[in-house]
């Protein structure tokens, strides 16, 4: 408040402000302020907290983020208004929202190999590593089940579907095959019911489409196959006896073999990642400098992207049509699929300092989306601020592979939105108390909410990292 | 008497007077008479006159009378009767007066010499006068408007006053003219104030000098030209004698001489001519244009230099210069010094105040001032100097800049870590997934590119010298270096379907029944099958080579590849074939200490690098196609385009040569950015890059450009150095790859690391 009038005497040029918020709670009335120009969003925040609490008694203050013209205010406000071109005459509509909770670490789960796949799906978490075995998690952290059976490094995870007790789920991995499992919930018994022969090269990344019946898988061969994701009998060709030995001593069963439905060519490079969209379309990235969309019913190549540096993966998201992807350069960049006129990358996100390997929209903000990089660095961003992201969360001592949401759609807790990232720690003679308190130190872009807010929603960022054997959580409050 | 043939020609016309004085009258007899006496003829004596003059004085009386009768009467038909009248009046008067004293004088006169033989003979000598010399009138060659307003014209040979004949007013004259057919031809003496009508000789005569032509009118200027010594032949000739025999035979007079002049040349006292070689025919040139002589004389006229300006007097000539014109001690010991040299000083004087302007006394240098401003103006040549305005740094060539040659790697992206001792050789396979490198710490590792994860390792006993994947995607094998021995290894990763395929080729040996292994090759190796264990952990291979092997490099089938061992002399370059486990020494004389070998991409040619040059060789001809010279000393790597023409060379010497192989042996450019030797070069197989990586810890990514065009030379622009590996034991880089198809530079350093550049 101090500070607020120190800057409010000086003989600084004054702007025309009104304050408006799609919040309703935070209401405010619409009359014009003057403000000195040079103020930050923190001051900002304190005049707002100043004009809510001479309306309601006991008020508590809050942090708020402001937007000028859908950008988030990182600047002065006459710095920011000068970069965007505002004409600083007229009165500049401030939406101003809650700020967004940071993220806290939660828990931190081991492998002894580095994690390269990472799915949540309600309470469930699946991760792959390169020691060639998949593990089942849940989402309070406890270890369930260990699955070998690939004879390569696993790329990708991804649950099918969870109905009760059963669940299915697809593994693909650097032995050319993608593999199909159900696990009983209860009794954590795996039958791996189909192996997907079909990919002349390693396969990296698979997802499912929404109503759980196809799958998608792209790998080294430039191929992009689309396989049938049902577990029942009909699609399988013949009885797989597996070719290795050891396949068919972990699972004694038979394993039907499938072959994909459909194959479609058009990539010059390897596959890195693919997405199903709402409409029974694909979108894969690869290193050839491309994002294509795929018409999965009709089997061809609708329109692509083409951009400068490989794309190492993209995400979709249903909420608000856009794509985002990580590439080679330390860019994330934000595309509108749909539109074709003017320049197709409609944002740029730069904050990595290496190369950014994972990239993953929110399932149910239509903003928020998490990045993960080569620096050791997941990052989560707004799609309004493309300059620097909300938070970064430190705490990986490696690499980050791949990164993910958990969305339970009940949630009990009003704490909220748990993250969780996976670091290394070699000889991990650190508990996971001591991880936690390592990494409460945690430098963030924003401050540490210090009240939690209560929300219906919870959201929690999975992440998976080389050399991973421990595995962190972070709590982030919404 | 005297009937006067000249008078008659002579008519005159006498204007009537109103007969003022007889006076008159005598004197217009008199004139009359002189006439009547030039025209005498000699025939005509004094005796014979006055036989004459009797009858002439009746007709002068008649005349007379008729004459003043007439005067009242039409002056015209009277004048012509008194013309003839007066002609015999004056003859008679003259006879009367003249006759005694007269002599006979020849007549003198411009008219024509045709005569009217019928007139009666004059005495030409009776009359004494010429054509200036009119006796009528005596007063001579006065003008006669003297006379005007006196009523006489002059004076006669007696003294006595000649009146001015009456002239008619105008109208007078008009109605002559009208009606006198003879007015064309009158015309009006002023000397004699009579009006004389010309003869037709006299017409003739004034018509030809009109016409500017002889006067006489009897000369004919188209007479025809008689040749009297014509070069023609005439039938009449000149003269009628016959020609002499001396005509027809040698002259003599010239032999004579000519013998004169052979006895001389004989006895040495003259030299004959020289004799012109008239065989070789001699090309008469000529100067067309003329430029280069004219333009020498004619240049200070066309192109004029023009003198040098003498400088205008300024402050320092003024007789009083401000203050700070005047010479200080500098200046004055300035000026002192180059005495020798005056024309270098600024001022030819020393500044000198003065109180006023009569205070200043003569300048003492003005003669030689101008005596040297003369020698400028015209003694001292000038020329015009041409100031070169091209600066240096035009010259350089412009070079595009390195932000519109993108993509090229920029900064390092991954760090493969996982070797303990130097990475001395890296190589990727064929699609570009995986990576493979060499160390000293006895092992081989396989790398994946996306993530840097260390797939595999293998064991080998010794330091990997050189690893090569197989260019051949259908073939998954690596052949190494470790030693004495080239291993060629299934790595294990990738296609499955390739690999099995891979092993079963190479499970068994192929029957070696025809073919007897020469004594040669087989004192330097042999082909060896790895045991269980070793097949187990992926060796499918093993070339047991006498030396150790330095360099290994596949060709791009995959069937062939060649080994290097330095220390074999003639015997250090093998090439093997894969297919049929066969391999030949190819070279029988060692030209050097071999360094690396290369397979020609696209055509049968095999690249030798030894330590000062590299040779071509052809392999289906056998024969050297070509001999690089790089001018140093020691060659470390050579790396040839993926075009073909264009070949690398890497040199510890700090030096990196293009060499443009259609262009010459020569290098294109030498590069020298690194700070010490260079030991890999490297293309990209798609973008224009190349890249050089040195022991000053540094690789230096440039832009290399072939052109299809031939005329165009390769572009080659260094990009970016990119830093990054630690220096370990003096050593830096080790080996620089490119990804095949992205953009990325992988090198390989002492410090055990691989650095991915992107």
């Amino acid at each position: 408040m101090a500070a607020l009038k120190k800057s409010m005497s000086t003989d600084e040029r004054q702007i025309q402000v009104r304050f408006v918020t799609k919040q309703e709670k935070y209401a405010l009335p619409e009359a014009p302020f003057s403000i000195p120009c040079g103020i930050k969003a923190d001051l900002l925040s304190v005049l707002v907290n100043n004009l809510l609490q001479t309306r309601e008694t006991g008020w508590e203050e809050v942090e708020f983020d402001f937007l000028i013209s859908g950008e988030f205010v990182r600047l002065p406000v006459v710095e920011h208004l000068k970069l965007k071109d505002i004409n600083t005459e007229v009165t500049i509509d401030i939406e101003y929202l809650e700020r967004f909770p940071a993220p806290e670490p939660e828990d931190s789960l081991n492998h002894d190999d580095w994690v390269s796949a990472s799915h949540c799906f309600k309470d469930w978490i699946l991760t792959g590593s390169y020691d060639n075995t998949l593990h089942i998690w849940k989402t309070d952290g406890s270890h369930k089940t260990t699955i070998p059976g690939h004879c390569g490094p696993i790329k990708g995870v991804r649950w099918i579907e969870i109905t009760g007790s059963l669940a299915t789920f697809a593994s693909v991995s650097h032995d050319q095959t993608v593999m199909i499992w159900t696990v009983d919930l209860e009794t954590y018994a795996v039958e791996r019911v189909h192996i997907g022969r079909g990919h002349e090269r390693s396969i990296e990344c698979v997802d499912v489409d929404k109503n759980s019946s196809f799958l998608a898988t792209g790998g080294w061969d430039h191929m992009l196959k689309i396989w049938a994701a049902t577990s029942d009998s009909v699609l399988t060709t013949e009885i797989d006896d597996g070719e290795n030995q050891k396949l068919s001593t972990v699972n004694p069963g038979k394993s039907l073999r499938r072959t994909p439905l459909m194959t479609l060519p058009g990539h010059k490079e390897a596959i890195s990642s693919v997405v199903w969209t709402e409409s029974n379309e694909i979108f894969s990235s690869s290193w050839d400098h491309t994002i294509k969309l795929w018409d999965a019913e009709l089997g061809g190549l609708k329109s692509e992207i083409v951009g400068n540096k490989s794309f190492f993966c993209v995400s979709y998201s249903p909420l608000n049509q856009t794509l985002v992807s990580a590439s080679a350069d330390r860019h994330v960049r934000l595309y509108d699929a749909r539109s074709q006129e003017g320049s197709v990358v409609k944002s740029t996100f730069t904050s990595h300092v290496g190369w950014v390997s994972t990239v993953c929209w929110s399932t149910t903000h239509e903003r928020l989306f998490i990045s993960g990089g080569h620096d050791n660095i997941l990052k989560l961003w707004d799609s309004r601020s493309p300059n620097a992201p909300l938070y970064d969360m430190v705490g990986h001592e490696g690499k980050i592979l791949c990164a993910d949401w958990s969305n339970p759609s009940l949630m009990t807790n009003p704490k909220g939105v748990k993250v969780k990232i996976k670091t290394k720690e070699l000889g991990s003679a650190l508990q996971e108390d001591s991880n936690l308190e390592n990494l409460g130190n945690i430098e963030m872009d924003g401050e540490l909410c210090a009240s939690p807010l209560v929300e219906e929603t919870n959201f929690e960022v999975l992440t998976g990292s080389i050399y991973d054997e421990t595995r962190v959580r972070f709590i982030v409050n919404f | 008497m005297a009937t006067a043939s000249k008078s008659a020609k002579r008519r005159y016309e006498i204007v009537e007077n109103k007969g003022n004085s007889e006076d008159v009258d005598d004197i217009i007899e008199a004139q009359v008479s002189d006439n009547a006496d030039d025209s005498t003829d000699e025939e005509s004596s004094e005796y014979s006159g006055l036989e004459d003059d009797e009858e002439d004085d009746s007709g002068d009386e008649e005349d007379e009378s008729a004459w003043e009768e007439e005067s009242d009467e039409d002056e015209e038909d009277d004048d012509q009767e008194q013309d003839m009248s007066t002609n015999e009046d004056s003859e008679d008067d003259s006879e009367d007066k003249v006759a005694p004293t007269a002599i006979p004088i020849e007549q003198v006169g411009s008219s024509a010499p045709v005569e009217e033989p019928a007139r009666p003979v004059e005495d030409e000598y009776a009359y004494d006068s010429s054509d200036e010399e009119d006796l009528r009138n005596t007063v001579g060659n006065i003008p006669m408007n003297w006379y005007n307003e006196y009523p006489h014209i002059g004076y006669d040979l007696e003294g006595k006053p000649i009146l001015k004949p009456k002239r008619g007013d105008e109208i007078d004259n008009f109605l002559r003219k009208m009606e006198n057919p003879e007015s064309w031809r009158t015309v009006y003496d002023p000397q004699t104030g009579q009006d004389v009508i010309l003869s037709n000789e006299d017409v003739e005569l004034i018509k030809n000098v009109m016409g500017s032509r002889i006067p006489d009118g009897s000369y004919n200027p188209y007479e025809p030209w008689v040749d009297w010594f014509t070069n023609e032949v005439m039938e009449t000739p000149v003269t009628g004698r016959p020609e002499h025999k001396r005509s027809f035979i040698p002259s003599r007079v010239e032999a004579i001489k000519v013998g004169r002049m052979v006895h001389a040349i004989k006895m040495g006292w003259m030299k004959p001519r020289e004799a012109k070689d008239t065989s070789v025919e001699r090309h008469k040139y000529y100067l067309m244009w003329n430029a280069d002589d004219k333009s020498e004389d004619v240049r200070r006229i066309e192109n004029p230099i023009p003198a040098p300006k003498p400088r205008l007097p300024g402050h320092a000539e003024s007789y009083n210069p401000p203050p700070e014109y005047a010479f200080s001690e500098r200046e004055i010991t300035q000026w002192n010094r180059l005495s020798e040299t005056p024309y270098q000083r600024k001022f030819p004087f020393v500044p000198k105040r003065f109180s006023s302007l009569r205070a200043v006394p003569a300048y003492d240098r003005f003669a030689r001032e101008r005596f040297v401003r003369c020698l400028d103006l015209y003694l001292c040549p000038r020329a015009k100097k041409m100031r070169l305005t091209i600066q240096p740094e035009d010259l350089v060539p412009q070079l595009p800049k390195p932000r519109d040659l993108q993509p090229f790697p920029t900064v390092c992206s991954m760090i493969f870590k996982g070797h303990k001792g130097l990475v001395r050789t890296i190589s990727h396979d064929p699609s570009g997934q995986f990576l493979i490198s060499g160390s000293d710490d006895q092992t081989l590792k396989v790398w994946e590119v996306a993530t840097g994860r260390c797939f595999k390792t293998f064991e080998v006993k010794g330091t990997v010298r050189c690893v090569s994947w197989c260019p051949n995607s259908a073939i998954a094998l690596v052949a190494a270096a470790v030693d004495n021995n080239v291993y060629l290894i299934n790595p294990g990763v990738g296609d499955r379907l390739v690999q099995a395929k891979t092993d079963e080729i190479l499970k068994e040996m192929p029957a070696q029944t025809d073919y007897l292994i020469p004594q040669r090759v087989r004192a330097v190796l042999t082909w060896n099958e790895p045991d269980k264990e070793q097949w187990a952990s992926g060796f499918r291979v093993i070339l047991t080579h006498f030396k150790a092997v330095k360099h290994v490099a596949w060709h791009s089938k995959g069937d062939y590849f060649s080994s290097v061992m330095p220390e074999g002399d003639n015997r250090s370059v093998l090439i093997h074939q894969l297919s049929r486990r066969r391999s030949q020494l190819p070279f029988s004389k060692s030209k050097g200490l071999v360094q690396c070998t290369l397979f020609h991409p696209l055509r049968p040619y095999l690249f030798v690098a030894t330590q000062r040059h590299v040779r071509v060789y052809n392999l289906l001809k056998q024969e050297l196609t070509k001999k690089l010279i790089t001018g140093a000393k020691w060659i470390s790597s050579i790396a040839v385009h993926p075009g073909g023409d264009n070949v690398l060379v890497g040199t510890h010497d700090r030096r990196l040569c293009w060499f443009d192989l259609d262009l010459s042996t020569k290098p294109y450019q030498a590069l020298r950015h690194h700070g010490q030797g260079i030991r890999a070069v490297a293309f990209h197989k798609r973008y224009p890059l190349f890249a050089s990586g040195s022991d000053d810890c540094s690789a230096i990514v440039s832009h290399g450009m072939v052109y299809n065009d031939l005329l165009k030379n390769p572009t080659i622009v260094p990009l970016k150095k990119l830093r990054g590996h630690d220096k370990f034991d003096d050593f830096g880089v080790f080996d620089v790859l490119f990804h095949p198809t992205q953009p990325w530079l992988f090198t390989s350093g002492a410090d055990g690391t691989i650095r991915l550049y992107t």
